[in-house]
């Protein structure tokens, strides 16, 4: 071992990094972006989940508890009609309601505290605070009477899933959207800058060939595996992983086909920012973790403070994600005005950056 | 243009920032004739090579390729263009590359052709990353010229080839030429020089002289042409 030797190397390689100002950028500057975006995500203004309070309680008992929770800070309590919480749910103005049926005082006055929780139960973590609100404001009763036992037994109804849905079920959907997305991603990505490393798209361009029929054949390329992907992805999580499904495998494949393409272009696109692979892997920490932690994949949306919420709005696997839950946890097809907009934002993504690298192609060759 | 022109470049300049590649160049080739780019690394050849295909676009004058302004991208079904390095797919055969480029020229006869022409034909099933260099470049040269292209552009074709298979290239490019293909051929070896029948001498994106052979000889009133190419350097410089 040779102590002088060993110095060259590391002097060479500090050497390189200090002309890449982009892998220093990446490396010092990405991190704090990530945990910076998950610390405001978490604890940010994080808006609470939006919850409905439907008070029919004939006696005193249901406007105390309505008020209590009302006042409660972990979720955001408003005053609905029995009747509108259903579609409340559907239309996702809501995450959660609760109900005080007309006996809910003559019951607890037998010692039985019994709400009705009505949770649309399509995405995962909402239950938790709507719960916890609830059992504080209960609380507040069972202070007041002093004495006797009283049971708390709320009611749990599901709009959608249910209380036999595990996480893997809740995540499985949105994963199948993710994992897809960031192998096809990253495949094409590096394909593409190879065809530039290696001058052969230097030819191309001295070719017939237009630019649209470049990007356009390569992305049939690359959708061919993707689609391949797609299908064994679906095929393993149905099968082998038994993860719920309410709704139409043909669909599920539908928007996951969609979302591969998505991803093929996004990488053709990206592809011409980089020089060399080592910076088109970088891409990796700019664009899917992004999406990975902001498409609600983890954190509802309607809950992510607001600016964050913006952004959430223009990600793609946003679209996609909340199109596989909507068919796979809560049965939708087609006539469903939610998955229309969201296979059609995915969609909208596919042409759009498909005409930003026709675009780029030729900017980027020289 | 009474005469008809394979290439006729007018007063070009390119600039990459403060670099000046090519710096108000102006040359015209005949057709059917081998013309050669003579010049130091970093002279302006390629950048000029890369102008005439339409890849680099002038800042200044114009570029005409058998009667079209460049950059058009239908002419170039005419034209072939190998570039310096030998840019192939590396996990691809031979035949499969030479085939992509007949493919995307509408040539597909030419395939077994172009193969024998570079002798590459009984290696044509080998997958380019397994190849020598200099068997990279003749598959390269065969892509280039698959689809029988009216011009012809090769950017430094010998590198790495062997002498006695240059010999065999430069024999071809005459039999093409005779054909009525154009050839651009860029280099640095003077022997390749010899060969052209015209030569344009590049240096600091300036054309310094033009001539056949003998004429380079002449004006700069050497034996061979690599003191004449020196000689005749060294006055503009000076």
């Amino acid at each position: 071992m040779s102590g002088h030797r060993i110095a060259a190397i590391t002097r060479r390689l500090l050497q390189g990094f200090r002309r890449d100002r982009r892998t220093l950028a990446l490396l010092f500057v990405a991190p704090i972006v990530i945990l910076g975006l998950l610390g405001y995500l978490i604890r940010g203004s994080a808006s609470a989940p939006a919850v409905g309070i439907a008070n029919e309680d004939q006696g005193p008992l249901g406007p105390i508890v309505a008020s209590a929770l009302g006042d409660s800070t972990m979720i955001k309590a408003s005053a609905i009609q029995a009747a509108d919480g259903d579609s409340r749910l559907k239309d996702g103005s809501l995450v959660a309601y609760i109900f005080f049926p007309a006996d809910f005082s003559a019951r607890a006055q037998q010692g039985t505290i019994a709400p009705e929780v009505h949770l649309e139960g399509s995405q995962p973590g909402t239950a938790g605070p709507v719960l916890q609100a609830l059992q504080q404001a209960l609380a507040t009763i069972a202070a007041q009477r002093t004495g006797s036992s009283l049971k708390v037994e709320p009611k749990v109804i599901y709009l959608y899933g249910g209380p036999s849905l595990d996480r893997l079920d809740y995540f499985g959907a949105a994963f199948i959207g993710l994992i897809v997305f960031f192998l096809v991603f990253v495949i094409t990505t590096v394909a593409f800058l190879n065809e530039r490393s290696q001058g052969t798209l230097e030819r191309l361009m001295a070719s017939p060939l237009r630019r649209g029929e470049i990007v356009v054949g390569y992305m049939l390329g690359f959708t061919v595996l993707a689609l391949i992907q797609a299908a064994e992805v679906l095929a393993f999580c149905l099968a082998v992983l038994k993860v719920h499904n309410q709704g139409n495998v043909l669909l599920i494949f539908g928007v996951e086909a969609l979302m591969a393409i998505t991803a093929v272009n996004l990488g053709i696109f990206l592809s011409m920012f980089a020089r060399t692979e080592f910076q088109a892997v970088q891409f990796i920490p700019l664009v899917i973790v992004p999406q990975f932690i902001l498409s609600g994949i983890l954190f509802p949306i309607s809950t992510e403070p607001k600016p964050l919420q913006l952004v959430s709005d223009v990600l793609p696997l946003t679209y996609a994600v909340s199109g596989l839950r909507d068919i796979m946890i809560k049965g939708a097809d087609l006539t469903w005005t939610s998955l229309q907009i969201d296979a059609g934002v995915v969609a909208g993504f596919c042409v759009v950056l498909i005409v930003a690298g026709i675009a780029t192609l030729r900017r980027r060759i020289a | 243009m009474s005469e008809s022109f394979a290439v006729d470049v007018q007063n070009v300049s390119k600039s990459f920032g403060t670099v000046k590649a090519l710096d108000g160049v102006t040359m015209r080739i005949r057709q059917g004739e081998i013309y050669g780019l003579l010049g130091p690394n970093g002279a302006g050849k390629t950048t000029l090579i890369r102008m005439i295909v339409g890849i680099v676009e002038a800042h200044a004058g114009t570029v005409t390729v058998l009667s079209q302004r460049m950059p058009n991208v239908a002419v170039l079904r005419h034209v072939g263009y190998m570039t310096q390095a030998a840019a192939l797919y590396p996990g691809l055969s031979v035949e499969e590359n030479v085939r992509f480029f007949a493919a995307i020229n509408g040539a597909e006869k030419g395939v077994k052709e172009a193969l024998e022409l570079v002798e590459l034909y009984e290696r044509r099933g080998s997958v380019v990353s397994t190849l020598s260099g200099g068997m990279r470049q003749r598959c390269s040269l065969a892509c280039a010229l698959v689809h029988k292209p009216e011009l012809l552009l090769l950017d430094e074709p010998t590198v790495g080839v062997d002498p006695q298979l240059r010999v065999q290239f430069w024999e071809s490019f005459r039999r093409m030429a005779e054909a009525g293909t154009t050839i651009i051929v860029s280099s640095h070896v003077m022997d390749e020089a010899e060969r052209c029948q015209r030569l344009g001498l590049i240096q600091y994106g300036r054309l310094l002289a033009e001539g056949s052979p003998n004429e380079i000889r002449a004006m700069a009133g050497t034996q061979n042409l690599e003191e004449a190419f020196l000689t005749l350097a060294g006055q503009k410089a000076s």
